[in-house]
């Protein structure tokens, strides 16, 4: 059996991933899929602590592995709102890039 | 199998959200025939005020210890408290958008319904028990927020603030999904006071001490803390000025309500490093907040950058959680959005309807042409600088206190500081409108459910600071925060 370490190592690593995506890419989509990597490094490292956490008890394994649900669902929607906005931008100006969304000055 | 606890349900400590979701839905089926947005305006009232009826209830009811699955939703003094804060911000959001949504060509029917789910999020935030209730409840209200800061249809910057507001605000909540999952690592729970139980015991602390910053960090990205704080004022400035009313408040006091609540249990239990970061980040707050708030032109802008600071003031609070920085956070929660939600709905009356022209010139001799709506802004403006008699005072004198009783004194020193260095920008709007000729049009844009938003707030905030006992009293009731979780 592959200890959970592996699993929450993998799981930083696709975080940072994420992370740097977010902090790096210009493309709207690209910040989207990058901020969708960030929440299934989360989902991983639930899953891997609930494996990790049933030996002590049903129930405490359950919560982990429930709150997956419950942060796919999130992700969905948080994917499908922010589309929403990029269409209603890029319908304005036919670009998704995020460096040209700098027109807000004091 | 069983399952103790997960399905009981207290629908008294349930009926303010219940009866938030119920009228959204209401509005938004009673938007799609509705001839202007002012129909589901008075449904989405209706809605809150039932809300608060019931919050009230349940309030002096004295039942502190109800709570809903298995501790996972708190109807405790704060949690009530908050949700009535919550609730007051969104009705004055209301009364203010009233007549500017359609002003401004804004009436779609669901702006309606989306506000009041976003603050149905940040009422399940207030009342959040567990780590899944408060993501949940996060991105109830933030996903509505999002949408609303791009409200103005065609407007580049609109678009603009809801695209920062999103990206910035989806980064954050990952980091928070990403700090949960590693604090249910550590501890095998999501509830607050399990989590806090297992990490007395000091096992797996890197794991623990992670997920802890990346929690904090999550929320201080809501609760718009430096450095976490860059989307606000864009979005601030971006987003239509009766959105960023409701934002200002309402997102504030959920982002804080949880925060409170998990500085008060979860963190304590955490390496004591934790607490040093929270310190430096209120302290850079505090001086990024009011230093930049100096050097605005645009009132929505300083407006933005105030609110940063205040976020500094409130920071203060959380790190004396445990010693009564509970209600003094509570309280000045309660002034902050009565001021701030009214300033925003003066705001509202005195720009166009495109919300341009928010600059201080626009103030300019306002006192001599629109006195009452001047005199209102200037109670506003005293009582955010934190002038005596005035709600404001109050509620930094209690931040402070707590602040010096848990043994920060140089941050209070700070504080008290740069609450001085925040009087300047404050003061230069009341010079604006009572030393400057005006040089333009008068503003001749009136409505008169924003004129009662601006008299409950006046009322509120001078009420709050010339007998502010009553209400601290009943904040007060801290213990029952933290027993048993």
């Amino acid at each position: 059996m592959v200890g959970t370490e592996y699993y929450v190592a993998l799981s930083a690593i696709l975080f940072a991933v994420g992370g740097v995506g977010v902090l790096t890419r210009r493309s709207a989509i690209m910040l989207f899929l990058s901020v969708e990597l960030m929440l299934n490094a989360a989902n991983l490292a639930m899953v891997a602590f609930a494996r990790s956490w049933s030996a002590s008890g049903t129930l405490t394994a359950l919560n982990g592995q429930t709150a997956v649900f419950i942060v796919l669902a999130v992700a969905a929607a948080e994917v499908s709102v922010g589309l929403g906005i990029l269409v209603a931008i890029f319908r304005n100006r036919v670009s998704t890039d995020v460096d040209e969304l700098s027109e807000v000055r004091a | 199998m069983s399952f103790p606890g997960v399905l009981d349900i207290d629908w008294n400590v349930m009926a303010p959200a219940v009866s938030l979701l119920i009228t959204a839905i209401v509005a938004l089926v009673f938007g799609l025939s509705a001839r202007d947005s002012r129909g589901p305006a008075a449904v989405a009232l209706i809605g809150v005020l039932t809300a608060g009826i019931f919050a009230v209830a349940h309030l002096f009811s004295g039942n502190e210890s109800a709570a809903s699955f298995g501790l996972r939703y708190l109807g405790d003094v704060p949690a009530t408290a908050l949700t009535l804060v919550i609730l007051l911000g969104t009705a004055m959001a209301i009364l203010v958008s009233w007549d500017q949504l359609e002003r401004g060509g804004m009436g779609q029917p669901e702006y309606y319904p989306l506000m009041l789910l976003s603050a149905l999020g940040a009422v399940v935030m207030a009342s959040a028990g567990d780590l899944i209730t408060l993501i949940l409840g996060l991105e109830i209200m933030s996903l509505p927020a999002y949408a609303l800061s791009a409200w103005r249809t065609r407007d580049r910057q609109s678009e603009e603030a809801g695209m920062k507001y999103f990206l910035l605000g989806a980064f954050g909540s990952a980091m928070l999904i990403y700090g949960t999952a590693l604090l249910y690592g550590a501890s095998g729970s999501f509830v607050y006071g399990a989590v806090a139980a297992a990490l007395q015991g000091g096992n797996l602390t890197l794991l623990a001490t992670a997920g802890g910053a990346l929690v904090l960090a999550g929320l201080g990205f809501k609760a718009a803390l430096a450095p976490f704080h860059q989307w606000a004022p864009d979005v601030y400035t971006g987003a239509p000025t009766v959105v960023v009313t409701f934002m200002s408040v309402v997102i504030k006091v959920g982002a804080f309500a949880a925060l409170l609540r998990i500085a008060a249990t979860v963190f304590p239990a955490l390496q004591p490093w934790l607490l040093t970061a929270l310190a430096v980040i209120v302290a850079l707050t505090l001086v990024v907040g009011n230093f930049t708030a100096l050097m605005q032109r645009g009132l929505k802008r300083m407006l933005a950058y105030s609110s940063v600071a205040h976020a500094g003031y409130l920071g203060l609070a959380l790190l004396a959680a445990n010693h009564g920085g509970v209600a003094a956070a509570a309280f000045y929660l309660s002034v902050y959005a009565l001021m701030n939600a009214g300033a925003f709905a003066v705001l509202t009356l005195v720009t166009d309807a495109s919300d341009h022209g928010d600059d201080l010139e626009r103030f300019a001799g306002l006192g001599r042409t629109r006195p009452g709506l001047a005199a209102a802004m200037a109670v506003f403006m005293l009582s955010l600088g934190g002038i005596p008699l005035l709600g404001g005072f109050t509620g930094k004198v209690l931040v402070f206190q707590a602040t010096i009783d848990a043994g920060h004194v140089w941050l209070a020193v700070l504080g008290i500081a740069t609450s001085v260095v925040a009087l300047f920008y404050y003061f230069r709007v009341i010079a604006y409108m009572y030393f400057r000729e005006s040089s333009h049009a008068p503003h001749t844009f009136r409505s008169t459910p924003a004129r009662v938003a601006i008299a409950v707030a006046l009322v509120g905030t001078v009420l709050l600071g010339i007998l502010p006992g009553w209400w601290h009293t009943l904040l007060s009731v801290g213990p029952r925060f933290l027993a048993g979780y």
